[in-house]
């Protein structure tokens, strides 16, 4: 019985198969040009790193804040680490969110940063890695990235200590955190001063014995004129000094300092009531004041704007007057500042916003006239 | 029984359709049944007679405040005008320039007319209107130039053309860019860098060593209207247009827009605002004489 059954049933089974030829076909070729679609994406061809190169300049001080986090082709990052290697700046200050690297806790996916970090080494460049971005696993739910409850401290320290242990010998500082005394950088809590210096209390020592080379900077404090109480922000100048009576000098080896300039010339004078480029010599005088005189400070963030609608912005001519003067302060009279990494190099795509009137060249590549001014500046070209 | 359920099925059919085109109507107009779609925006400005336009009164001579720190420039005059053709009243809301399309979003405005460059990627979130200026850049000569004949209106500028030849740009800016690029191409031209876009023109009218000047359209425009003695030599090098803006389901305010714009245009009305707001030497936030 059931081998008849079979039988008539084999010549079902052949034109119900055979019924589904012409779908099953479509399905497949559909199914293979999508995945030839995608294959430029799943294969992105391997760069080769080149030859290992210097970086020649007349002033050691000048950096940039790259912006490769979400560069995702290879060639476009070697282009832009050469780009700053040709522009004779010998820094770059590159984030590496925490969110992108360990996805789930405990297992690191290092490709992208490996990525960077070996392109600029290989450009003789000097890495300075800003961490942050909290994984979804590390947070409560539908709370932004850039909030992190005190007990989840010592996950941020374990990424961070892997980090500095992986990139020994090649990242040789890193910051933590950025701009904690703006709300938006908090989580959209309230900037708290203890909070964190107890962050920093967790992750500088996690650091240290992952690799007691690397510089640990904190502070990358946003520069602002916030009112005691205001929900957006905490003044940078009280910030820090709640930070040092939070107890924490021993925490960090250097200040990172934002020194943007909005409209004002470099040369305009410090004063606690204004936003200028000058205000870093009162984050430095807050310092001094803590007996933290011997550390040193980084500008990580700064610089001018030339959007023609931007109230905060100048002309293109004086951005590239101030950025200029601005590099010459540091190496002139600054000898606390260990480099100035001005914001930004390139953006991967335009922001089409007042943002892209920060960069020195185009998403394209295509060199600014600040990006030739500066290069000119570091070939001592007069 | 298959009959029935034959039955079942086509009135099932026939009810998702009906419950299909219910959501059309009250998602309004975004589906896509074009006669079926429903503009909520312009519906409340024909009902309530009046347009919220938000802009930012910051950039003159499109839109700054005057003395009486009210908005005032060719947008706003620009924004009666087709509040006119809609016999609607016009509400000027000042917004900043970065948050204007958010106020779009949350409905504080109705409308963005701010000289506000199109961006292709937000399409997906806004609707623009058809563009009413281009503020990209242009080649700038003297009336007399022999530049001009070589380089009617539209003929493409391209920089062997220009052999030999001393070009000014403000130094820094787009113009001075494009100018980079052309020396690093290999272009047989001299440029000359200037402080401001005012000095660079200050030379190309004085200065015979200058042949020429690469500035955006909105300097040109002032210069021109302004009765200074140059004129645009062929097309433009790059292209900056500004457009209204409508929010996502506002497609039946685009194309009044659209349609009262054409209608501006056709009756003269968009030129004389440009004779007005370009003509005056405008000081930083003044208003023309």
């Amino acid at each position: 019985m059931s081998g008849v059954g079979a039988m008539n049933r084999r010549p079902q089974a052949a034109r119900t198969l055979w019924r589904l030829h012409p779908a099953l076909w479509i399905f497949g070729a559909f199914a293979l040009l999508a995945a030839l679609l995608q294959a430029p994406r799943l294969f992105q061809p391997a760069i080769a790193l080149g030859e290992q190169q210097q970086v020649t300049t007349a002033n050691p001080k000048m950096g940039v804040h790259t912006r490769l986090t979400d560069e995702v082709e290879p060639w476009k990052i070697k282009r832009t680490l050469e780009m700053v290697r040709e522009m004779g700046a010998p820094w770059i200050v590159e984030y590496f969110p925490w969110a992108y690297v360990e996805e789930q806790p405990g297992v690191y996916n290092w490709a992208h940063s490996d990525q960077v970090i070996a392109h600029a080494t290989r450009q003789g460049l000097t890495v300075v890695a800003r961490l942050g971005y909290v994984p979804g696993w590390a947070r409560p739910a539908d709370s932004s990235p850039l909030y992190l409850d005190e007990e989840r401290f010592p996950d941020f320290a374990r990424y961070a200590a892997a980090f500095a242990h992986r990139y020994a010998g090649q990242v040789s500082h890193i910051i933590v955190w950025n701009e904690p005394n703006l709300a938006l950088e908090w989580g959209y809590t309230a900037p708290d001063p203890v909070k964190y210096t107890a962050m920093l209390r967790e992750v500088y020592p996690a650091i240290k014995a992952a690799n007691p080379a690397v510089q640990v900077l904190a502070g990358a404090l946003a520069p602002t004129l916030a009112p005691p109480g205001s929900p957006d922000g905490y003044n940078d100048l009280l910030f820090l000094q709640a930070m040092y009576d939070a107890g924490a000098a021993p925490w960090f080896d250097s200040l990172a300092i934002h020194a943007y300039g909005w409209h004002f010339d470099p040369d305009a004078p410090a004063d606690p009531a204004v936003v200028n480029f000058r205000r870093s010599e009162l984050l430095r005088a807050i310092m001094v004041d803590n007996g933290d005189e011997a550390k040193p400070a980084m500008i990580t963030e700064g610089g001018w704007n030339d959007h023609p609608r931007w109230t905060r912005a100048v002309r293109p001519a004086q951005r590239i007057r101030y950025t200029l003067r601005a590099y010459e302060i540091a190496q002139q009279e600054w000898p606390w500042v260990e480099a100035v990494a001005f914001w930004a190099f390139r953006y991967p795509w335009d922001q089409k916003s007042y943002q892209d009137y920060f960069t020195m060249v185009s998403t394209d590549f295509e060199p600014k006239p600040l990006y030739l001014e500066l290069q000119r500046y570091s070939r001592g070209t007069p | 029984m298959n009959r029935r359920r034959r039955w079942l099925l086509a009135a099932g059919g026939l009810l998702a359709l009906v419950i299909f085109l219910l959501l059309q109507w009250w998602w309004a107009g975004d589906g896509p049944l074009p006669f079926l779609r429903r503009d909520r925006v312009w519906a409340q400005i024909q009902s309530t007679r009046i347009w919220r336009v938000g802009l930012d009164p910051s950039f003159p001579p499109f839109e700054f405040l005057n003395d009486e720190g009210e908005p005032t420039g060719f947008d706003v005059d620009l924004a009666h005008a087709i509040g006119r053709v809609w016999e609607v009243d016009v509400e000027i809301v000042a917004v900043g320039f970065d948050s204007l399309i958010d106020a779009l979003k949350a409905e504080r405005i109705d409308t963005v007319l701010s000289a506000y460059p199109i961006d292709e990627r937000l399409t997906q979130d806004i609707l623009y209107a058809q563009p009413y200026f281009d503020a990209g850049l242009r080649l700038v000569v003297r009336n007399d130039s022999p530049l001009a004949a070589k380089l009617p209106p539209g003929e493409a500028v391209e920089p062997e053309r220009l052999r030999g030849l001393t070009i000014a740009v403000e130094w820094g800016s787009e113009g001075d860019m494009v100018a980079r690029q052309w020396l690093r191409e290999g272009a047989a031209l001299t440029v000359r860098p200037f402080e401001t876009p005012a000095d660079g023109l200050a030379a190309l009218e004085l200065d015979a060593t200058i042949d020429a000047l690469l500035v955006d359209q909105v300097t040109f425009r002032q210069a021109e209207a302004g009765g200074r003695p140059v004129i645009a030599a062929g097309a433009w090098l790059t292209s900056n247009p500004y457009a209204a803006i409508a929010p996502k389901r506002g497609n039946e305010l685009r194309n009044a827009l659209d349609q009262a714009l054409a209608e501006l245009a056709q009756t003269g009305a968009l030129q004389q605002l440009e004779e007005k707001w370009f003509s005056a030497d405008l000081p930083e936030n003044g208003t023309p004489e």
